[in-house]
């Protein structure tokens, strides 16, 4: 993920325009801090400790991506949700880009 | 209606990811989810416990997974322990618990302290489970220890076997005297945050 976090940071085309966050489902923010702080996460991670956003979601399980279009209208669609992580950043990173009509 | 065009110029995207912090830093398949078996709501405890804070803990031999037996004994007068006992392998909370235990190392190192894992199932099953826990190559660093057989007799003797066969989800701190320091029978159901492990621990270095 810190990968993917440098990829789109390393984009022209990309910054300031694709936000990544993590939610940490079930974690409290100890556990999510220590995690960030570990692992030198540079996005921002949240903690989901009440289960709310998990539940809000679907209870699905992970990881679980979840790419949002923000329009500045105040709506957000969802343009890709899907199971499970990925073994080439570059090309999950073009389909993101592709998906969300960038 | 909006138009992709006009949209185009405003919008941001936001790229969420859903995550376990334990699982996400162990490399944990998706596919592991798919092995575990929902056990659904349980009785919260289901036990009477028969040792207290100030015991000294019962000492116990039990076969490890990665071979040979530990006891606790071995431990005297070197490290603090922490048990933790999990109910069963292969199941929701259990098996986001121990990978989370094994990516905060530093807290056990930090307080001299061991953990051994605890599970009344057997050794194979838990080789299965334990490899399971962690596919992006790491290990556990802990011994996970096996209370197959006699069935249980290391949770009974702790007071912690529930009536169905399977232990409680309960964590005890042991110092290196031997003596219970801390004990949490937890709620069956839910996972024991590491913050409060960690301040037990903490409390073992004063």
């Amino acid at each position: 993920m810190n990968e993917l976090y440098q990829a789109i940071e390393g984009r022209k085309d990309l910054k300031g325009k694709m936000k990544l966050i993590g939610i940490g489902t079930g974690n409290s923010d100890f556990e999510v801090d220590f995690f960030r702080k570990k692992y030198e996460v540079p996005f921002p991670l949240f903690s989901d400790e009440d289960y709310e956003v998990h539940k809000a979601i679907g209870e699905v399980r992970t990881p679980y991506f979840i790419g949002v279009r923000l329009t500045g209208d105040g709506k957000a669609e969802v343009f890709y949700s899907k199971l499970g992580g990925f073994s080439n950043t570059n090309k999950f990173l073009d389909l993101m880009v592709k998906s969300s009509g960038l | 209606m909006i138009t992709k065009k006009k949209y185009s110029l405003t919008w941001i995207m936001a790229l969420l990811v859903i995550f376990i912090w334990s699982s996400a830093a162990c490399g944990q398949s998706p596919d592991f989810k798919e092995n575990i078996y929902d056990v659904g709501k349980l009785k919260p405890t289901d036990s009477e416990l028969k040792v207290k804070v100030g015991d000294l803990a019962p000492d116990f031999t039990l076969p490890a997974v990665r071979g040979g037996e530990v006891s606790l004994r071995h431990y005297r007068g070197k490290k603090n322990v922490v048990l933790s006992f999990v109910p069963a392998a292969w199941t929701p909370v259990c098996s986001d618990q121990w990978p989370g235990y094994n990516i905060a190392k530093e807290f056990f190192d930090q307080s001299e302290a061991i953990l051994l894992g605890i599970t009344v199932d057997n050794i194979p099953t838990l080789y299965a489970w334990t490899n399971q826990m962690c596919m992006g190559g790491g290990k556990l660093w802990f011994p996970v220890l096996s209370d197959f057989y006699p069935h249980g007799a290391v949770a009974e003797k702790y007071g912690i076997l529930r009536s169905d066969g399977v232990s409680e989800r309960a964590l005890f701190v042991i110092d290196k005297k031997g003596i219970i320091r801390y004990i949490d029978v937890h709620d069956i159901n839910e996972r024991p945050r590491l913050e409060v492990l960690v301040n037990e621990l903490q409390k073992l270095e004063n």
